[in-house]
């Protein structure tokens, strides 16, 4: 393989980067606090979590195998409806606990089975719809992940029913405390805090751990890194694994937050968080998790702006700029040859 | 041309199969009343009820001399209702030479898509639910019949008269600056232009606009601007399936605890998937008005038949179903009185001047726009987990 | 037809073998001569037991026109995949663009009413104009960045139609679009469904007899090469950039084309018309069919489009009005995505050159070895 295939982690041959970076992102979100004044910035940051954990899914598969999942977005929808299925009929749990050994129980109980399953679904997807067609032209899996969309869909309008149906809100929407004039609920918190814990595992795990090392060898080269005997087929499997369950983390974190879910939702949110990875420099976590962030911005904005009829096309116009000036996006460069 | 192969056949062969499954046929003189509405997915929450109420009443009717069946099409495409193939289904029902009449669509959309067809082809259409006012009225109607006699008939209030409704209601409970949000469809946009026009017009002060299209799932950041502007109410223009509970949930979490004002399309009951099962707790305090009578005549005769039939309550629009079929069967009696049933004659026949129908919804007619004479706004509100029919407001008398 | 010929008895064979020849060497002539017989055999079919008893012959005819629209939109698209090997995942926004360009001109939103005919072609360079415009930056990158592009407009195209209501009419769309009529002769009208039939078939026979012409011209082969293999087909002297570009904007400028009768054929343009199922569905119709083979993405764009919105909503309602236990109460319309999901897996795990592949597809669908995957 002559091209270079996507990494799954930062780039870390050019030094300054890693410092300007930081730097970067927190004089951008010093901006948007500014601006947007409080609430909002809290509001954009959960969406920008949600966003950013399914986007995460979308750039490591694509890293791994160059294969856009087209089915993630569902994914995440299935995700929503474990969490419901958790927390609502198997703990018989309403809205809000307010005893906290009894929530700190639940919340971990609905994150634990929901991502397990997820991460179980995601990989039976990868064994049985893409890995036969591990050999064929790109096209092929692409179509099949298609297929597998509306598959997700039809089996949860199926089993759960067409309508929008509540997930508890395990978590109080009521607990908040004040900062000056502005409510600050600890929600918001919660659900951004997981979300960056899990990314920050997540990095640690790619860029620490063997089977991580696996990951990225895989992505450079698959041949070589068969060679050198990495087993491929693990290897990609356990990328599925935590992608899936990763979008089943941000399930969660819808329903807790949003309170809601629907069978259509996969395709609007999955693809923003696809944008999301694009914007990152596909093939890159760190990025995928910015672009997220950048994306939930942008659509708060426009809504402050008075354009919340406009968001999505900003969102995809933004897209199409990013691919025809940027291709690489903010921080992936490895992708832009082949491109 | 040695393009197909033998595998290729047998796959085409197979298709072929499955459609041979579904044969049979029927015979006889047979009339078609044409049912074309939103069936599935979401859709079918609301619209589903119409349906059944439609197909009640063509069960309990009988024409002399024919035997009337019905044709249901659906419209909903992933479901949603979709203007495109409503108006593709029009056209089927054009091109069935057996339908004379047809129930139906349940949006202001999807008649959009609907009425040059129909009108072209002469079938009367009667709607159960649209009120969107540019579907009859004036150049906007004239120009969608493209200027052919009114074949389009509603048995539901129009939204220049909803809206201000709602409005009136609002203001009169004291409300004085409110904040307006729509879901950017016909429907939803309409209700809110004349709702926030009318609360200007009584002195009220509407603080800001905003829309966001039906896909939306996250409303905190629209929500948090309107808190911002400081309002004493809400008004939503939208259906629940554009997110009308998830608005107010969204609300109530942000801590804007203020009334919630809506038009019929967040009045659907509080069964599964409706706007108070959405909302839960967070739909207290919501208001709305449903363009039809709430006072039905006969309401438990209705009920109690219905429920024998379907084995569950009357849905918003049961009774508006039923009604448009029972005016339907009436044109086509009067026209076969006349001679051969013909969707010419039945067109004429429901929309002629000064007749009054003897309906479920009561006595009614139809104006020289096909708008139905029986203009009746009825308000409800939330308690107790449910919508509770506060007044109803006849507008034909003033 | 070798072996069909045989079995028939001696002055016939000799007919048939004479009109194979014949055909071969003329083929826009044999297109002309099938779509001619299509066009009579297919109202006659409709007419058969089972078809017969589902709807009425002019409501059949209504579905084979609107079948045939989504034909010609698969061969536009399969220009663009399976000629030049590139990914269009927003091809609906050209067929939105040809559409709405028809319903400005042709309606009583700007009180215009220009004249059909001249507006198909109108629709046809409107849309290769802004498939150049989209191309022309995007097209130097390859592969899945081109889909990514071309999926974010299939986005921004329907959002804007929605949006700029002053120009569009917003989310209610233009109505009351004028239909096509030939001056003092006739004039269409939408209770005769058989001007459109005759009309979008003839439309079809134009649009193979281009997209044939154009893939054993020296664009087709061009593009053939750069599918197989671009560094190749670069290094041999073919201008790759212009090429691709004249694939691209030759399949948007079919879907304007087409986009132009669809206008005029539903009288209505909304921008919920042309979202983002319309183009999977008709990428998929190019995937089932055989990609790169335009009479296989014709038949599997009609067929998919009948099995969708005549054969299951009618399975549906008659199973229900036969009340056949357990079946009425199967609701085939909720599983058409899953039989369509399971559908496009299956094709791609079992046969992924399609239903009917292409002759000339040998790389893209066949492993390092050779061997037919």
């Amino acid at each position: 393989m002559a091209e270079k295939a996507g990494v799954v982690s930062v780039r870390t041959e050019r030094a300054p980067s890693r410092l300007l970076l930081p730097l970067v992102v927190v004089a951008f979100l010093a901006a948007m606090l500014a601006w947007l004044g409080l609430t909002q910035f809290l509001n954009a940051l959960t969406l920008g979590a949600v966003y950013a954990l399914i986007a995460l899914g979308y750039t490591m598969v694509y890293g791994i195998i160059e294969l856009i999942n087209f089915a993630h977005g569902d994914v995440f929808m299935v995700g929503t409806f474990v969490s419901m299925f958790v927390s609502g009929t198997l703990l018989k749990e309403k809205n809000g606990i307010e005893d906290i050994s009894a929530l700190v129980f639940g919340l971990v109980l609905v994150f634990v089975i929901t991502i397990a399953v997820m991460a179980v679904i995601g990989a039976l997807i990868e064994r049985f719809a893409y890995r036969p067609l591990r050999k064929a032209p790109k096209l092929a899996p692409l179509i099949t992940a298609i297929g597998v969309s509306f598959i997700l869909q039809n089996a949860v309008q199926y089993f759960f029913g067409p309508l929008t149906y509540n997930v508890p809100q395990i978590f109080p929407v009521t607990w908040a405390f004040m900062v000056g004039e502005t409510r600050v609920p600890l929600l918001n918190l919660f659900v951004i805090s997981v979300a960056a814990v899990l990314m920050f595992v997540l990095q640690l795990f790619i860029s620490r751990t063997r089977t991580g090392r696996a990951m990225r060898t895989t992505a450079m080269d698959r041949d070589a890194s068969s060679l050198m005997g990495v087993d491929i087929n693990r290897t990609i499997m356990i990328t599925f694994l935590i992608g899936s369950g990763l979008a089943g983390a941000a399930g969660v974190i819808h329903g807790l937050y949003y309170g809601n879910t629907n069978f259509t939702i996969g395709f609007a949110s999955g693809l923003k968080a696809f944008t999301a990875a694009v914007l990152g420099g596909i093939g890159n976590t760190a990025g995928a998790a910015l672009g997220g962030f950048l994306i939930a911005f942008v659509e708060v904005g426009a809504v402050v702006l008075g354009f919340s009829r406009w968001g999505g096309a900003v969102v995809f116009s933004l897209l199409v700029i990013f691919l025809v000036f940027r291709p690489t996006g903010l921080l992936g460069s490895s992708t832009g040859d082949r491109a | 041309m040695k393009v197909f192969n033998k595998k290729g056949f047998v796959a085409l062969a197979a298709i072929a199969l499955l459609a041979a499954a579904c044969g049979g046929s029927t015979s006889g003189k047979t009339l078609t009343i044409g049912i074309s509405l939103p069936l599935s997915g979401s859709a079918l929450a609301s619209a589903g009820p119409a349906q059944k109420g439609a197909e009640l009443a063509v069960k309990d009717a009988t024409v002399d001399g024919y035997t009337l069946v019905v044709k249901v099409l659906d419209h909903a495409v992933n479901g949603a209702h979709n203007p495109a193939q409503a108006a593709a289904d029009m056209t089927t029902l054009v091109g069935d030479e057996t339908v004379v009449a047809v129930v139906g669509p349940f949006n202001s959309g999807s008649a959009k898509a609907q009425i040059p067809v129909s009108s072209e082809a002469g079938l009367l259409q009667c709607s159960p639910s649209n009120t969107n006012p540019d579907l009859t009225k004036g150049d906007a109607g004239a120009t969608l019949r493209g200027g052919r006699p009114v074949n389009y008939i509603r048995v539901a209030t129009t939204d220049d008269i909803q809206g201000p409704a709602v409005a009136a209601y609002a203001f009169a409970q004291g409300k004085k600056a409110v904040y307006v949000v729509d879901d950017t469809e016909v429907y939803g946009k309409g209700i809110a232009d004349a709702f926030a026009a009318k609360f200007a017009d009584l002195g009220g002060t509407v603080l800001g606009r905003d829309a966001a299209d039906p896909k939306t799932t996250d409303f905190t950041a629209i929500v948090a601007k309107a808190a911002a502007a400081k309002p004493d109410s809400v008004f939503y223009g939208g259906v629940t399936s554009s997110g009308a509970g998830l608005f107010r949930k969204a609300m109530i979490q942000a801590g804007l605890n203020v009334p919630l004002y809506g038009g019929d399309g967040i009045q659907d009951g509080n069964g599964e998937g409706s706007y108070i099962a959405i909302a839960g707790d967070a739909a207290m305090d919501s208001f709305s008005s449903v363009a039809a009578i709430h006072d039905i005549p006969a309401a438990a005769d209705f009920a109690a038949k219905y429920k024998a039939a379907y084995g569950e309550d009357p849905g918003s629009y049961s009774a508006s179903g039923y009604a448009c079929a029972q005016v339907i069967i009436e044109a086509i009696k009067v026209a076969a009185k006349a001679g051969a049933v013909t969707r010419e004659g039945v067109r004429d026949a429901a929309v002629k001047a000064g007749v009054t129908y003897s309906t479920v919804l009561g006595d009614l007619g139809f104006d020289e726009n096909g708008d139905t004479t029986q203009k009746v706004i009825s308000l409800y509100k939330v308690e107790g987990g449910d919508w509770v029919f506060d007044s109803q407001i006849d507008y034909a008398q003033q | 037809m070798s072996r069909l010929t045989s079995r028939l008895p001696a002055p016939l064979a000799r007919l048939a073998a004479r009109l194979t020849t014949h055909f071969t060497s003329h083929r826009s002539q044999g297109i002309f001569f099938a779509i001619v017989a299509l066009g009579i055999l297919l109202p006659i079919l409709s007419r058969v037991p089972p078809f017969g008893a589902l709807q009425s012959i002019n409501a059949w005819t209504n579905a084979f026109t609107i079948a045939v629209i989504y034909s010609i939109l698969a061969i536009g698209l399969n220009v663009v995949i399976g000629f030049a090997g590139l990914l269009d995942l927003g091809y609906a926004a050209f067929f939105a663009l040809g559409g709405y360009t028809y319903a400005l001109v042709a309606s009583p939103f700007l009180n215009i009413h220009l004249p059909f005919w001249p507006v198909l072609i109108i629709g046809a360079i409107i849309g290769a104009i802004f498939g150049v415009l989209l191309g022309a930056p995007t097209l130097r990158l390859r592969g899945d960045y081109l889909a990514i592009v071309t999926l974010g407009f299939g986005e921004i195209v329907p959002i804007t139609l929605l949006n700029a209501d002053k120009f569009t009419a917003g989310t209610i769309g233009i109505g009351g679009i004028d239909k096509p009529n030939i001056p003092g002769l006739y004039n269409f009208d939408l209770t005769n469904p058989w001007p459109f039939y005759i009309l979008v078939l003839a439309m079809l026979a134009i649009v193979v007899i281009v997209v044939y012409r154009l893939e054993d011209s020296k664009i087709g082969r061009a593009w053939e090469a750069i599918r197989e293999d671009e560094l190749a087909a670069e290094s041999s002297g073919i201008n790759t950039t212009i090429s691709k570009l004249q694939a691209f904007a030759v399949g948007a400028a079919i879907a304007g084309f087409i986009g132009v009768f669809n206008a005029a054929k539903l009288t209505i343009v909304a921008p919920d018309m042309f979202g983002f199922v319309v183009s999977v569905s008709t990428l998929s119709a190019v995937v089932l069919g055989g990609m790169g083979n335009v009479v296989g993405v014709g038949i599997g764009a009609f067929v998919i489009y009948l099995i969708q919105s005549v054969f299951l909503k009618q399975l549906s309602i008659l199973f229900t009005q036969l009340s056949i236990p357990i079946l009425k109460d199967i609701d085939f319309l909720q599983f058409q995505y899953v039989l369509y999901g399971a559908a496009l897996v299956i094709m791609m795990l079992r046969r992924p050159q399609g239903i009917f592949p292409a002759r000339r597809r040998h790389r893209t669908f066949t492993d390092a070895t050779g061997n037919s995957k």
